[in-house]
């Protein structure tokens, strides 16, 4: 007899069985039919005459207790098998007409929409995001978009922000608002460009214009930078202040550069003309901060702490500039391509990459095999 | 007169461009025998037999990299870039004369790339039939008295396809996965059998043996020399020039055994060895990697009725008749005794052997006089082609005896 068969019959005592068909009496008690009484909670809620029905009834003391006709779920099939034969009732068939109407006259416009375009946009539009892009969320880059990496104009640069903070020291002008005006205009960058230092080891001294009246733009232009608010008018005024003696003095500029290469870095000057800037010590704190802020602003380039600790002089931060301060760590490949002893010796080759399985495939001629089982296969 | 004959040889080796004639394609003549023996210079007659072959282009043109999958084989400026190819040359000490390239091409099997101007073919041929006069006229001087059925196993030792597969394996020639273009020349390429294929066929047929139907027929040692190879083997027949194309087109589908490509491979190598190096160093080449391997030649012997052979070897060399006497003998009666027999052509003392009975006694002092007899080695040994050197002594004939007994 088969162990379920077994379970089933329970009603058989268990004595006259072996004792390998014994059934626990917890067992044989969940699994005998239950009684009629407790049969009768298993009924359907919904039922007029239920159990359930009867002791709402009796716990709220009236024929019709409050809650719900039917927390349960609604009417079983057959029920609503004869619900439909019966006619319904009078007053939904009254209700139902005036909904449809207003369906039918809401649908008359009504087109569904294949895509999501020109649709209306649901939903509050105090976000962030659905805000137009202000001024505010625009990034704009605190140095230069462009790294410079070549020496001609990283000395530019160096040779740039020199003159400014030598200009500031000058003008006696907080240090680090040079770098409020990113680039210059051209006119006046020729001006910074004409001017040399001399490297007498005094950043206030040190500077040398080319003539008078450069020393006088130049003075009025970083004075109006100074002054913060004024900043945008002083610019005007002195743009046309430059260009009207920039018009007058034409043929004093020895090296102009093409008029095409306006976009380029620098106006397209290639080089400094003089590298008394070099010299320039950086011992003074303020000096260094502002020079090395100005330096990296103009060069793209960051100067962590320790290697702003230890930069004394203009020099030595062009040369980090440059990558001399810590170059780029040469590969072993690249020394042992430059071994002639290993490349005059023909059995040994010397590979840029590392051999892996696939070239090892390839000259053993196994890799086409490869690819054309896997094209075969359609999973190349 | 050396040059001469280099000159002549290696223009089926190099390029076309510096043969002087196509003559010497006449390789593809001899590559399959079609006589009995090679014969070395087929008659100049044949030469119109063999197939007019379309003059390919000698150096192929240098192409960019990606279309190297396109070739058959590596191209030939491929060698120089190729350090396992200098390794394989160096290791093998390989005379500065013979370039990469043609190692390079030695390593290329006929089943990688059928052109005849790129595969191994042509010095394969060369260096089999130098190989195996080279071993035979070792052994045959060597050991003038040795049986042919021992001479045929120790050519098989000697220069076997086994033994060169071997030899190629220590010398570190690793196989590619497919032949192709791209692969690294430093590679022995062949296109490999395909999987289930037979290797090793039961029954050879095709030979040039007549009746080789009649299997039960007794086959003569001698009949050996003449229809079959120098291993003794059955050998297919070779076929004529002009059903060539046929067989090649057969051939070429089916790849062939990474022995089959060893054995081919050493042969070319010393092919080339000879071709660019020139005779000195193909000898030296082959002392120093081929007789140098060690043969226990009298383990070779198989003897059936030793004592039979032996009277039959005294009456041929009218010598007394063999008499097997004690020497000495220990525990006749017990349970481990030992026999000493010496076998005695009159006073003289052939052999000895000892057994745990006499007749085993006598039978190991039978095969000990025997061997003494058939492993007789002169003092001095030299092989006919150490004549070809200048400035050779004049040659004194070497002792070549009847052979062994046939009974």
């Amino acid at each position: 007899m088969r162990p379920s068969l077994r379970l089933l019959n329970l009603e058989v005592p268990s004595l006259q069985g072996s004792r390998a068909l014994y059934v626990c009496s917890g067992c044989r008690q969940e699994a005998r039919p239950r009684p009629i009484a407790a049969r009768q909670f298993l009924r359907h809620a919904s039922n007029a005459d239920s159990l359930s029905e009867r002791v709402r009834r009796k716990i709220w003391g009236t024929d019709n207790p409050p809650g719900e006709k039917d927390p349960y779920g609604g009417q079983g099939v057959l029920e609503r098998k004869f619900s439909k034969q019966q006619p319904p009732k009078q007053e939904e068939v009254a209700e139902q007409p005036e909904e449809v109407e207003d369906l039918t006259l809401t649908d008359a416009s009504y087109e569904p929409a294949t895509t999501w375009a020109g649709l209306e946009r649901v939903g509050h539009l105090n976000r962030w995001n659905d805000y137009p892009r202000s001024e505010a969320d625009t990034y704009e880059s605190f140095a230069v978009k462009t790294k410079h990496n070549q020496k001609g104009p990283l000395s530019l640069a160096a040779h740039q922000a020199a003159v400014e903070i030598c200009l500031m020291h000058a003008l006696n002008k907080p240090l680090v608002s040079v770098c409020d005006v990113t680039e210059h205009e051209k006119p006046i960058f020729d001006m910074i460009y004409e001017c040399k230092i001399q490297p007498n080891g005094e950043w206030s001294k040190a500077l040398e214009y080319p003539n008078k009246r450069t020393q006088d733009t130049l003075a009025y232009i970083f004075e109006q930078i100074g002054a913060q608010p004024a900043a945008p008018a002083a610019e005007e005024t002195a743009e046309d202040l430059v260009e009207a003696s920039e018009l007058e003095e034409n043929g004093e500029i020895a090296d102009e550069p093409a008029s095409d290469s306006q976009d380029a870095p620098f106006f397209g000057y290639q080089d400094v003309q003089d590298e008394g800037f070099l010299s320039l010590p950086l011992t003074d704190a303020v000096t260094k901060f502002a020079y090395l802020k100005r330096f990296s602003q103009l060069s793209g380039h960051y100067f962590p702490d320790p290697i702003m600790q230890q930069i004394s002089t203009v020099k030595q931060a062009v040369a980090y500039a440059q990558g001399e301060l810590n170059k780029k760590p040469k590969k072993l490949a690249e020394y042992l391509a430059e071994d002639q002893r290993l490349l005059s010796l023909p059995n040994v080759k010397i590979f840029d990459k590392r051999r892996t399985t696939l070239h090892r495939d390839d000259e053993m001629g196994r890799k086409k095999i490869i690819e054309a089982a896997l094209r075969a296969r359609g999973l190349l | 007169m050396k040059r001469l004959q280099l000159q002549r040889w290696s223009g089926s080796v190099l390029s076309a461009q510096a043969r002087t004639g196509g003559r010497l394609q006449q390789r593809l003549y001899t590559a399959i025998r079609h006589q009995s023996t090679a014969s070395p210079a087929a008659p100049a007659g044949h030469d119109q037999l063999i197939r007019e072959q379309p003059q390919a282009p000698s150096i192929r043109p240098s192409r960019p990299s990606q279309s190297r999958y396109n070739l058959p084989s590596p191209p030939v400026e491929a060698a120089r870039e190729s350090a396992k190819l200098a390794s394989l040359h160096a290791r093998l000490y390989l005379p500065s004369r013979l370039p990469l390239e043609t190692l390079a091409r030695s390593l290329v099997d006929a089943s990688a790339d059928p052109d005849p101007n790129f595969n191994n073919e042509s010095l394969a041929t060369l260096g089999h039939d130098l190989l195996t006069q080279y071993t035979s006229e070792y052994l045959v001087c060597t050991y003038p008295r040795l049986p042919l059925t021992v001479v045929f196993a120790a050519m098989y030792a000697y220069v076997g396809p086994k033994t060169l597969a071997a030899m190629a394996k220590e010398w570190g020639v690793e196989s590619v996965a497919a032949p192709g273009g791209e692969v690294d020349p430093g590679y022995l390429q062949f296109r490999r059998l395909p999987p289930g294929a037979e290797v090793n066929p039961e029954l050879i047929t095709g030979t040039e043996r007549p009746h080789e139907e009649e299997t039960h027929w007794r086959k003569s040692v001698t009949s050996r020399v003449v229809y079959d190879n120098e291993y003794g083997d059955p050998v297919k027949a070779g076929v004529p020039p002009s059903e060539l194309p046929e067989r090649e087109a057969k051939n070429n589908n089916l790849g062939v055994s990474h022995e089959q490509a060893s054995s081919t491979f050493v042969h070319a190598l010393m092919g080339a060895v000879y071709l660019h190096a020139g005779r000195p160093a193909a000898k030296r080449f082959f002392e120093q990697h081929f007789l140098s391997r060690h043969l226990n030649i009298s383990d070779l012997f198989n003897f059936s009725s030793p004592a039979r052979d032996l009277a039959r070897l005294c009456a041929r060399e009218n010598f007394d008749a063999p008499v097997a006497r004690i020497i000495s003998e220990t525990g006749r009666k017990s349970r481990s005794p030992v026999f000493v027999v010496g076998i005695y052509s009159g006073a003289d003392k052939l052999g000895e052997g000892a057994g745990a009975s006499l007749l085993e006694a006598r039978f190991r002092a039978c095969v000990a006089s025997l061997k003494g007899w058939y492993l007789y080695s002169p003092l001095n040994v030299r092989v006919p082609s150490s004549m070809e050197e200048e400035g050779a002594a004049p040659w004194k004939p070497v002792h070549v005896d009847l052979g062994e007994v046939i009974i």
